[in-house]
């Protein structure tokens, strides 16, 4: 006997709670008596027994008791049987979109997918276990762990693959985690596997299928020109043109409609759009995968950083203003967002939302002793600091870097100990300082110089208010400055999804699938409106997938053990009748005492 | 309990040999075969008188007239019917168990068969019926057995006696009671009184039993009790001084008592009675 709840055995407590009930509260036989005044008047013994005495064995302590260890087993789970043993089957199920390709037959990978595990449940029988794991890059349970056979017809059911291509070896991580030594892994995909695993059945359901597809898209905008326009990108996986109908759509209503030749593998297309078009819906006419036929472009808002060029008049000075006018999203401005000027100043306190690159000799508080050095390098960069990207400095010579107490600023860009380019405080805000003197250095002939500059602005514009794009990839990480403290609760909705957003000035989420409109809100204010689309090259090409079986399942699996209810174990009901019967003679028992008293 | 079941054949035989004893004193009735309190028509003589206008000249004493020359008539007993009431308790005590209510059957048919065997006016008192009921032959005692009273017709305050009747009482007296009161009240305007006391052996001498529940059979009560010795004890002496109690208030009054034990043969039990008074030989 095995006890599956062994605390329920404290339930026996109750044995010597009522051994003692029937010890101290005596129930003496019944014995009728004519003159029972001639009794009365002898010692009369109290209701309660004071003093412990010989325990009255009656019929009701013994139903009672009996009654009790019944219950008491049957609480702690008294079995005779142990635990059965079931096979565990682990089904992985790839959620990438191409699984729901349809073919000719209106057949998808998903759905032989769904039937395969359905024929594998119903193989090893009613006892199996189940766990389906959904890959992605968070797989998820979708029944179990160890579910029953039948919870898993309705989580098949529910399930429609739509995530971006992603690697399936954090789902094939889960399930072996699940599996342990005991479960059978298979592996469901349209995809073959890309290398042989050891203990797992790959089973791929895919069919190599032509498919067009949105797999790229931009919507930009010229302000200068007061237009705009929509750049596509198509990828054909068939051998052949194919033709589709382009659809464009905004507040509902069809702005365009065309006929679009796609030639195999990629193609573009660039279609102009007016500006001040609300999110304008592009649809593809249906065809195999529905996923990537459809994309959602918001127009973007230009963030326009107002820049003021304070440098003295020099080589520096036409430099810069040289390296500004390349940049799009620039004006200039007496009372700038990112004003350039000499080192000197950085440390004054600036104007708020004023950002100070300063160029030549840092304040004297900035500077250790020692002389300026020219520097052909070696150059030590923060390589993953914004400042930096695109920078090489191949054959610039530093020239004119003084020296600078390095616990005055925090180094971007170091030779040796000497900063070249450093943060005056913690943040870009406080002030950025070029340790370079401008009329030395050949770095304004370098290629570096307008990046360098480009850097600086961008750094600047990705502060401003508002999202640092306005269309994205599902997945994508989506950056919206707020810029000011909220005023109310913030929270995203994307067609089904809606989340709450942390209420900070900067908010960060990865953009949801399923793909489509995205508003961002202030209590019921929308404050954004940005474009999310599945744009999935790898998945929207179906010419490679395949379909066979590969690898075999782990012989080793002995299967699990699985608690079945208690209703299969005999030692239940004939607890639950013994119990029954005891109750129910105690009863009878009592009310034949009570009906002989009467 | 159910209805008691008189073994009549067994009392008859039994009583065929007793018949309800008549008192000395002449006692009260109808005309009838037993001699009365008054004058009559008997041939006992009682007393001389001397003659009045409507006496029966049958009756005058010419031998006395001879000597004398006054007239004068003999005056005889008058011979009457006796009145017997039979007191029965019919409480739930009396069928405690079946033996006691075997015992009182038997002791209740034998008292009815030497009821009839007087040729006596029997009548049946009960605490369950207002007036006495006659008794015109012996096996309707039985529907008077029930025994299913709270009560004993002894406690009632009212009993229908009739004036002069001959009484006879059969009871457990197990009710408390003060004996001189109870035997004084059954025995008012009575010409005689015969009370018989049936209990079960172990009523009069229980023995040490161990814990009880002691539920009264007439619901008057219940506790829990230990029967040991000092219990038994105590219940004897108790016992003892209630039937102490009626013996002596029966000897005040003049009437009889007599104990009888369930269980004891039924002729046993008629030469006990018979020993006391209460029969006599047929």
């Amino acid at each position: 006997m095995i006890f599956t709840s062994p605390l329920g055995l404290l339930a026996l407590l109750a044995i010597p709670a009522i051994v003692a009930i029937h010890l101290f509260r005596r129930r003496f036989p019944p014995r009728p008596v004519a003159g029972l005044f001639l009794w009365q008047a002898v010692q009369q013994t109290p209701q309660g027994g004071g003093r412990i005495s010989k325990l009255p064995v009656t019929a009701s302590l013994i139903l009672e008791c009996l009654a009790a260890l019944a219950l008491a087993l049957i609480l702690s789970g008294a079995r005779l049987n142990p635990a059965s043993v079931n096979e565990h089957l682990i089904f992985l199920l790839d959620d990438s979109a191409s699984m729901a390709a349809v073919n000719s037959g209106n057949q998808s990978p998903r759905d032989r997918a769904a039937q395969r595990v359905a024929d594998e449940v119903e193989r090893f029988g009613r006892g199996v276990r189940v766990t389906l794991i959904q890959s992605g890059e968070r797989p998820a349970v979708l029944a179990g762990p160890a579910a029953l056979a039948v919870e898993i017809v309705p989580a098949l059911e529910k399930w429609k693959p739509e995530s971006q291509h992603h690697s399936l070896a954090l789902g094939m991580r889960l399930a072996r985690e699940l599996a342990g030594k005991t479960g059978r892994i298979m592996v469901f995909s349209d995809a073959p596997p890309e290398l042989e695993m050891e203990g797992v059945q790959w089973v791929s359901v895919g069919e190599p299928l032509g498919n067009v597809g949105i797999i790229g898209a931009q919507r930009s905008l010229s302000p200068n020109e007061g237009k705009g326009s929509i750049s596509l990108t198509f990828g054909n996986s068939s051998t052949e043109s194919t033709k589709r109908r382009l659809h464009l759509v905004a507040e509902g209503k069809e702005i365009l409609t065309q006929e679009v030749n796609v030639p195999p593998k990629v193609s573009s297309l660039q279609l102009p759009l007016p500006a001040g078009l609300p999110a304008v819906t592009v649809g593809l006419s249906n065809d195999t995968l529905q996923r990537d036929n459809e994309v959602t472009l918001v127009e973007p808002r230009p963030q326009i950083v107002s820049v003021e060029n304070r440098l003295p008049n020099g080589r520096g000075h036409d430099a810069l203003d040289r390296a500004l006018r390349a940049l799009a999203g620039v004006t200039r401005s007496d009372h700038a967002q990112l004003v350039f000027g000499p080192a000197n100043v950085l440390d004054q306190p600036a104007e708020p939302g004023v950002w100070r690159a300063g160029f030549g000799r840092a304040p004297a508080r900035m500077l250790a002793t020692g002389e300026s050095q020219d520097l052909v390098g070696p150059f030590v960069p923060e390589k993953r600091h914004p400042l930096l990207q695109g920078i090489t400095l191949a054959g610039v010579v530093w020239a004119g870097a003084l020296p600078v107490n390095l616990s005055a600023v925090h180094p971007v860009l170091s030779s040796g100990n000497q900063p070249l380019i450093g943060l005056v405080g913690s943040r870009p805000d406080d002030g950025i300082l070029f340790n370079v003197d401008l009329d030395k250095t050949n770095l304004l002939r370098a290629p570096d110089w307008p990046i360098l500059v480009s850097n600086v602005v961008e750094l600047r514009r990705q502060d401003l208010p508002g999202p640092e794009r306005w269309n994205y990839r599902a997945g994508e990480w989506i950056r919206v400055r707020l810029g000011r403290d909220p005023k109310g609760p913030l929270h995203f909705k994307c067609g089904s999804v809606e989340r709450d957003l942390p209420s900070a000035r900067l908010m960060e989420f990865t953009a949801p699938a399923p793909c489509g409109l995205l508003q961002i809100t202030e209590g019921k204010d929308v404050l954004f409106q940005l474009g999310v689309n599945f744009l999935d090259e790898t998945e929207s090409n179906l010419s490679d997938r395949a379909r066979g079986e590969f690898g075999k399942p782990n012989p080793q699996a002995g299967g699990m053990r699985a608690e079945s209810g208690p209703e299969t174990d005999p030692l239940f009901w004939t607890l639950l009748a013994i119990a029954g019967a005891a109750v129910l003679a105690n009863w009878c028992w009592a009310l034949r005492v009570t009906g002989s008293r009467a | 309990m159910p209805p008691i079941q008189v073994d009549w054949p067994e009392v008859h035989r039994v009583a065929a040999a007793f018949r309800l004893a008549m008192p000395r004193t002449p006692v009260g009735g109808r005309l009838g075969e037993r001699l009365g309190s008054g004058t009559g028509s008997s041939l006992e003589f009682q007393d001389y008188r001397q003659y009045a206008m409507g006496d029966d000249l049958r009756h005058v004493d010419w031998s006395a007239y001879a000597r004398s020359e006054v007239l004068t008539v003999r005056l005889y007993r008058e011979e009457v019917s006796p009145r017997i009431d039979l007191v029965l308790d019919v409480s739930r005590s009396m069928t405690v168990t079946e033996k006691k209510g075997r015992a009182y059957g038997e002791l209740c048919g034998l008292l009815a068969c030497a009821c009839a065997s007087a040729e006596a006016d029997s009548r049946i008192v009960t605490a369950t019926v207002d007036q006495a009921q006659p008794l015109e032959r012996p096996e309707q005692i039985e529907r008077f057995l029930s025994c299913d009273a709270e009560f004993s017709a002894l406690e009632e305050s009212h009993i229908p006696f009739r004036r002069r009747s001959l009484r006879v009482v059969v009871s457990d007296f197990l009710f408390p009671h003060d004996a001189d009161v109870l035997v004084r009240r059954l025995a008012r305007d009575g010409a005689s009184l015969a009370l018989i006391q049936l209990t079960l052996p172990e009523e009069a001498d229980p023995s040490v039993e161990g814990g009880r529940r002691m539920l009264d059979v007439e619901g008057h009560g219940e506790f829990d009790l230990v029967i040991d010795d000092k219990a038994v004890r105590d219940y004897r002496e108790r016992f003892g001084r209630l039937r102490l109690g009626l013996v002596r208030a029966a000897r005040r009054a003049g009437a009889s008592f007599s104990h009888v034990l369930a269980g004891t043969p039924l002729r046993h039990t008629a030469k006990a009675l018979a020993a006391a008074g209460v029969l006599e030989s047929a």
